[in-house]
């Protein structure tokens, strides 16, 4: 078996007394779509928030391409190439839902004082190409109507949709998804699963997403990880998942299991 | 009646409107465009103000010099504020900035031989010499009487007003970068813009120096506008006063900031020639409050009709 791009072990968060992830590990193979499912309160938002830096873990380890991340900052992970949507999309209402999507961009020298004021050509060439892709990717998402409006018009959906454009943006090597499908309208979130298809096979991205609905998920992942009460209880593909005893009871019940 | 309608009182007025705006313009920069709840601004002027009058006076250095020097140490200082207190909670930032600018004046009050303490600059060469810090800057206002024909207020109602306008541009422009993109957004959301991978402490370290630069400028001129100064010059009540002119003008935007100067100038001033009844009935010490009470009920008033002040952006506020 290859090194997982992702491996989280034994990690523990509790918030007070209640034991929010209790002991959780997993593994995401590179160029996998995985999906993260588990009931309402299994600790799904929470172990992505400890993986991605947001907060800390109280134990355990968490490896990304090797390397350990879990004392890293937020944003220094994010730069590694490992980048999170949150479960309640985070648009940056006063601004524009362009600038929303270019805020994104990676290694952009005309973010550093320096290099606005020493290479000032390279830092507006580098806005030019970013440009460029954000507006590929809010045609992506159907949200190219909206790209001079401020983001604060948008719905709770097209937040959603803005925050998928946004974190593409980024050019992560491993997308974090947080239920990015919620009040998407199904055919739009169809063709964003083509696209998050095509992008595995055209730049070897990897895919760890959240997701309620099983449809969804049986169709769109090649691994399942399944959470219960802060634990992973079950692994494996769409086809082991789904008649796993373990998960039946936990979670999915026995009418879904015919 | 007379002092309403002379130059000489309405030049005082711009000169110090357009102080004002440079130091108004340090907490837009903070506040209106990354977040930062700064109510210690008052501290960055007084560094740059007392550098620079120090530096003249008790090392003879060339006045240009040492109001570099004055910026320069003002920008550290935001260096060595922002480090332990830009990563609490904004709440807690905000007051540890008051705390800040407190324990300044105090230390200016008291360190009598360092600053003349509480008698001001005046003291600053030591009993019984008069100190003057400034003959090199009035030297610089003659030659430009002498040059453009103009009186000694207008000279410096024009210097005050290009440096301002000057910084207002660099601020406009500046915001319009990548990097007031990543300022704009901390304000909207510092999670989701560290989840993007940008290092949010960097920033708000950036704003809060860079709002202290624009202080300590604002320091200068209040220095050179007044050829003396002493520590209760730097009341927290100037803070305040920055607060109020970006909160008339708009939050949010540069050129709000000479705007709501202006405003905050006028009424200042204005307020002043309240002589009528019932204002006659007060005596001058009393009326000085009328005027920051009037002040008040403006803002009071702009906040229940116009919450974006005069020339913010209505649209902005009712966004969440
Ligand atoms: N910041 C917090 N403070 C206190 N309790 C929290 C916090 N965040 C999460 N919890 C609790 O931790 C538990 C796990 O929450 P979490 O959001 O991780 O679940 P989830 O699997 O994402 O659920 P859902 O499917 O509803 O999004 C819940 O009981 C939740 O109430
Ligand atoms: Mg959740």
């Amino acid at each position: 078996m290859t090194v997982p791009i992702l491996a989280v072990r034994e990690v523990v968060r509790t918030f007070g007394g209640l034991r929010a992830v209790d002991g959780a590990s997993l593994d995401v193979e590179r160029g996998s779509i995985t999906a993260l499912i588990g009931p309402n309160g299994a600790g799904k938002s929470t172990l992505f928030n400890v993986v991605s830096g947001f907060l800390p873990a109280e134990r355990g380890s968490v490896q990304f391409e090797e390397r350990r991340i879990d004392r890293a900052a937020s944003y220094r992970i994010a730069q590694r190439g490992l980048v999170r949507t949150f479960q309640v999309p985070r648009a940056l209402t006063r601004l524009s839902v362009l600038d929303n999507v270019l805020l994104a961009a990676p290694n952009h020298s005309g973010e550093r004082l320096s290099g606005l004021l020493l290479r000032p050509a390279r830092a507006r060439a580098r806005e030019r190409s970013a440009r460029g892709r954000a507006e590929e990717l809010l045609a992506l998402v159907r949200l190219e109507e909206h790209t001079h409006d401020y983001a604060g018009v948008l719905s709770g959906g097209q937040r959603k949709l803005l925050d998928f454009a946004r974190v593409l943006m980024a050019e992560p090597r491993l997308v974090l998804l947080d239920e990015p499908m919620a009040g998407v309208n199904p055919t739009l979130g169809r063709q964003l699963l083509e696209h998050v298809l095509q992008l595995r096979a055209a730049e070897g991205m990897t895919f760890l997403f959240v997701e309620h609905d099983l449809d969804v998920v049986m169709e769109a992942s090649d691994r399942v990880i399944v959470m219960n009460e802060g634990r992973v209880i079950a692994s494996g593909t769409p086809a082991e998942v789904r008649t796993d005893s373990r998960v039946v009871d936990a979670y999915l019940g026995a009418a879904w299991s015919t | 009646m007379s002092t309403i309608a002379s130059f000489g009182f309405w030049s005082f007025v711009g000169i110090v409107s357009g102080i004002y705006t440079l130091f108004a313009l340090g907490v837009q920069v903070q506040f209106g465009f990354a977040g930062l709840l700064n109510f210690g601004q008052v501290a960055f002027m007084g560094i740059g103000a007392y550098t620079m009058a120090i530096l003249v006076v008790k090392e003879d250095l060339n006045m240009w010099v040492a109001a570099c020097c004055g910026v320069a140490l003002a920008m550290f200082a935001g260096v060595l504020l922002g480090l332990p207190t830009l990563r609490l909670r904004a709440d807690y930032f905000a007051i540890t900035t008051i705390a800040f600018s407190e324990i300044l004046r105090y230390i200016a009050t008291n360190e009598d031989r360092l600053t003349g303490g509480s008698q001001g600059t005046i003291n600053l060469a030591g009993i019984g010499r008069t100190a003057q810090y400034d003959g090199e800057w009035q030297s610089f206002l003659g030659k430009m009487e002498r040059g453009l024909h103009i009186g000694g207020d207008a000279a410096m109602l024009i210097v005050v007003w290009a440096v301002a306008l000057l910084a207002v541009t660099a601020v406009w422009l500046l915001m319009k970068t990548p990097w007031g993109r990543v300022l704009k957004s901390i304000r909207e959301d510092e999670d989701a813009v560290a989840s993007l991978g940008k290092n949010v402490f960097a920033y708000k370290l950036q704003a809060l120096v860079v709002g202290a630069a624009l202080g300590a400028i604002a320091g200068l001129f209040y220095a050179w506008q007044f050829s003396f100064f002493s520590p209760d010059d730097f009341a927290p009540l100037l803070t305040f006063f920055a607060w109020m002119i970006v909160i008339l003008g708009g939050l949010g935007r540069a050129w709000t900031v000479p705007v709501g100067a202006i405003v905050f100038g006028v009424i200042f001033a204005g307020t002043r020639f309240f002589d009528f009844p019932p204002f006659s009935l007060l005596d001058s010490t009393e009326r000085a409050y009328v005027r920051l009470i009037v002040i008040g009920v403006v803002i009071i008033g702009l906040m229940l009709f116009r919450p974006q002040g005069i020339f913010g952006n209505r649209k902005e506020m009712v966004l969440e």
